[in-house]
């Protein structure tokens, strides 16, 4: 193979490096944590028997589920710009995330709230539990459990697609890779380096997801 | 000079739009197809195989899973141009998209495969069919019957994705219109075309998908 | 049926990645042989390379792949490439020169090999006509965008961090025209580019309220045509190139051609004396 290796340029960046990662991680988390709770909004608001709640919600959720990421992307930076609307390439990346993360988790969310018996409510309610009781202890910890792991999917799905930060120049592991790269012109080296980051960053994440997961199911998921 | 830098769109353009789109299509069919086929052989291996195999599988199929697609298509496409056999954007996009659907498609078969009971294959075999067979006419079409709406989820989220495969140069339909935003700096347009584009294709076959789960439900 | 080519396509590609060895033929003589010539240009740096309305590549870069071409005797493939897209594609084989007005750092040669150079540039300012940006001092206090990983973000940056500006007022674009849309939209007040790519936007009607402000001080842009690193002889063909296209009065009648006006003297004798 003709292509010799350069390593030492890497690690003289390894600083850049990883500050992006940290980005990547703080971006993904962020996008997590308002999605989610957009996405209970959504989902109740779905639920509703009022079309003024509903319609609204379910245009939400379909257009964040039937469009790409990267339209999402480009729409949220160079789509609102076209309307003064001037987000930084990293408010315009988290919304973009956000928007997605609360169209797919409404879906979960509905799903698990729904998956929920009826006749646990009359049961419930027949033991003398009033409302906030009955959702506290009996419907809230039944459908965490059962959202817990298609939530767990949606962020490793977040972290992932931060790396489309690199089309809107974000200084995010992908968008610091390919700077570094452009200037000193080692792809294979940046890009290599990126890959291992971005596959420990997504299983620290599937690991601290699962011991948490042991502590709060008692191990039974 | 004589020549305009900037020109607001025109039916001249049409032409250059469709071919984007068709690429995009072409470029999704290629790698669901391709994926699909993979993922069926993966997902039956991961199944049928012993612990060590299944974890040698299963941590190659991580990878595919754990990468951003984006760094595996300029990773992909700069490594095999480096090891001298540069490939065009489409095949070196293809290939690196029916992985990455062929490592979500595999997880997708095998809980098909396994969610098959036990005693309908003890049942075919006591009526003397091979085991094979009961590959063919017992696992695969009831299995795999269970998991089509989550087949077409990933389908769905493959068309979408393709969108990445304009990074390593391939001129689909998102790209061609960033090229038409270059020239016309009219992003807004353009970009609700591509929307459009998407959630027409998109939003009936996720509808159709509903709809299967729903009946399989009851 | 087109689609099964290209099934078949993919597929015999993949077989042959794994079964082909790793023969690798002098790139002179393989251009020549194939009859093609893959040229990468970046084709949104007006007037060295942009898009018409036909969709079709055009620029001073564009020309000079056609005038290597020519002189090769082989058909020009103009690939269009982003200025992150620079290296991979070489790296890749996807194309087998680069004429996209590569600045020629040492860091760089590193890992491509440079020719001659071929253009030398100066970085400029452009801003809004009331933003009063006389100085480049003026920088201080408006928001500066510039391409990633371009030259003139590396300088930028660098004169920001000496003068203690800090980077909150800085955002990078993906390329040079998302660079000018983010200005045109107002993202920005001020993108740094290149004097020439400044000069012919300005002539555009989107950008009739816009100005050429002050040079980045004390740096001129010298780029080169790049290649592999390890392909001398393809490198010494096109260093024999560069230098007729500057004795053959081609460099000049391309210059008039994207800009106007004859080539400057000074401009001509630089690149004579490959500075």
């Amino acid at each position: 193979m003709e292509y010799q290796f350069h390593w030492n340029i890497v690690f003289q960046k390894m600083p850049q490096l990883l500050h992006g990662a940290f980005v990547t991680l703080h971006l993904s988390v962020f996008a997590m944590l308002i999605g989610i709770v957009i996405a209970v909004l959504l989902a109740i608001a779905k639920m509703s028997s009022s079309r003024i709640y509903s319609i609204p919600a379910t245009i939400w959720v379909e257009i964040a589920r039937n469009t790409p990421a990267l339209f999402q992307i480009y729409m949220a930076y160079f789509g609102l710009g076209a309307f003064g609307i001037h987000l930084s390439p990293y408010v315009a990346v988290l919304s973009a995330l956000i928007f997605v993360n609360a169209g797919y988790l409404t879906e979960t969310f509905r799903g698990g709230f729904q998956s929920i018996p009826k006749t646990q409510y009359s049961a419930s309610k027949s033991l003398g539990m009033n409302g906030i009781q009955i959702y506290r202890y009996i419907i809230l910890p039944q459908m965490f459990r059962r959202i817990y792991h298609p939530m767990t999917n949606q962020f490793v799905w977040s972290i992932l697609m931060s790396s489309l930060g690199i089309l809107v120049g974000m200084n995010e592991l992908s968008g610091e890779t390919q700077r570094l790269q452009s200037l000193s012109f080692r792809t294979l080296e940046f890009f290599i380096v990126a890959a291992i980051m971005y596959f420990i960053i997504t299983k620290f994440v599937l690991l601290c997801a699962s011991l948490a997961s042991k502590r709060l199911f008692k191990g039974d998921i | 000079m004589g020549m305009s830098f900037f020109t607001p769109l025109s039916w001249n353009d049409s032409g250059f739009i469709l071919t984007g789109v068709l690429n995009t299509v072409y470029i999704s069919v290629v790698a669901v197809l391709i994926g699909t086929i993979l993922g069926l052989a993966m997902g039956f291996l991961r199944a049928e195989a012993n612990r060590f195999t299944n974890t040698l599988l299963g941590g190659v199929l991580d990878i595919l899973r754990s990468v951003p697609l984006i760094i595996q298509l300029i990773l992909f496409s700069t490594y095999i141009g480096a090891m001298g056999h540069p490939l065009n954007p489409f095949v070196a996009g293809s290939i690196i998209l029916s992985l990455y659907t062929m490592a979500f498609m595999s997880e997708v078969f095998r809980g098909g495969f396994e969610s098959v009971p036990q005693s309908m294959i003890i049942a075919g075999r006591s009526l003397g069919m091979s085991y094979w067979q009961t590959v063919v006419y017992i696992r695969l079409p009831i299995g795999m019957r269970a998991v089509f709406p989550s087949w077409l989820g990933v389908a769905l989220s493959v068309i979408k994705d393709s969108a990445l495969v304009s990074v390593i140069g391939y001129m689909e339909l998102l790209r061609t219109s960033e090229q038409l935003i270059s020239r016309t700096q009219q992003p807004l347009k353009i970009l609700i075309g591509v929307g459009i584009f998407y959630f027409i294709i998109s939003y009936p076959l996720s509808l159709y998908g509903k709809y299967v789960e729903r009946k399989m439900a009851i | 049926m087109k689609l099964t080519k290209k099934i078949s396509l993919v597929v015999a590609s993949l077989v042959a990645v794994t079964a082909f060895s790793t023969a690798q033929a002098d790139q002179l003589d393989s251009v020549i042989k194939k009859g093609v010539l893959n040229c990468g240009v970046v084709l949104d740096f007006p007037p060295m390379g942009y898009f018409d309305k036909e969709n079709k590549a055009a620029g001073f870069d564009v020309d000079y792949c056609n005038d290597l071409g020519a002189a090769l005797g082989v058909k020009v493939e103009v690939m269009n490439l982003t200025w992150g897209d620079r290296i991979p594609s070489l790296v890749s084989g996807k194309t087998d020169v680069v004429i996209g007005s590569t600045s020629d750092t040492l860091e760089r040669a590193k890992s491509v090999g440079f020719s001659y150079p071929y253009f030398v540039f100066k970085f400029q300012v452009i801003s809004k006509k009331d933003s009063g940006i006389s100085s480049f001092d003026d920088l201080k206090n408006v928001k500066v965008g510039a391409a990633l990983g371009t030259t003139y973000e590396t300088e930028y940056l660098a004169y920001a961090e000496k003068k203690g500006w800090g980077k909150s007022n800085y955002t990078s674009f993906k390329s040079e025209n998302d660079a000018y849309l983010g200005l045109y939209q107002g993202k920005v007040d001020a993108v740094i580019s290149t004097n020439t790519n400044i000069a012919t936007k300005l002539q555009t009607n989107e950008f009739k309220d816009f100005v050429a402000g002050p040079f980045v001080p004390n740096y001129d842009d010298v780029v080169g045509i790049i290649t592999k690193r390890s392909e001398v002889a393809w490198m010494n063909y096109i260093n024999l190139f560069l230098v007729h296209q500057i004795r053959d009065g081609k460099m000049n009648e391309r210059y008039n051609h994207h800009f106007g006006s004859d080539a400057p003297a000074d401009l001509i004798q630089a690149l004579r004396d490959n500075k």
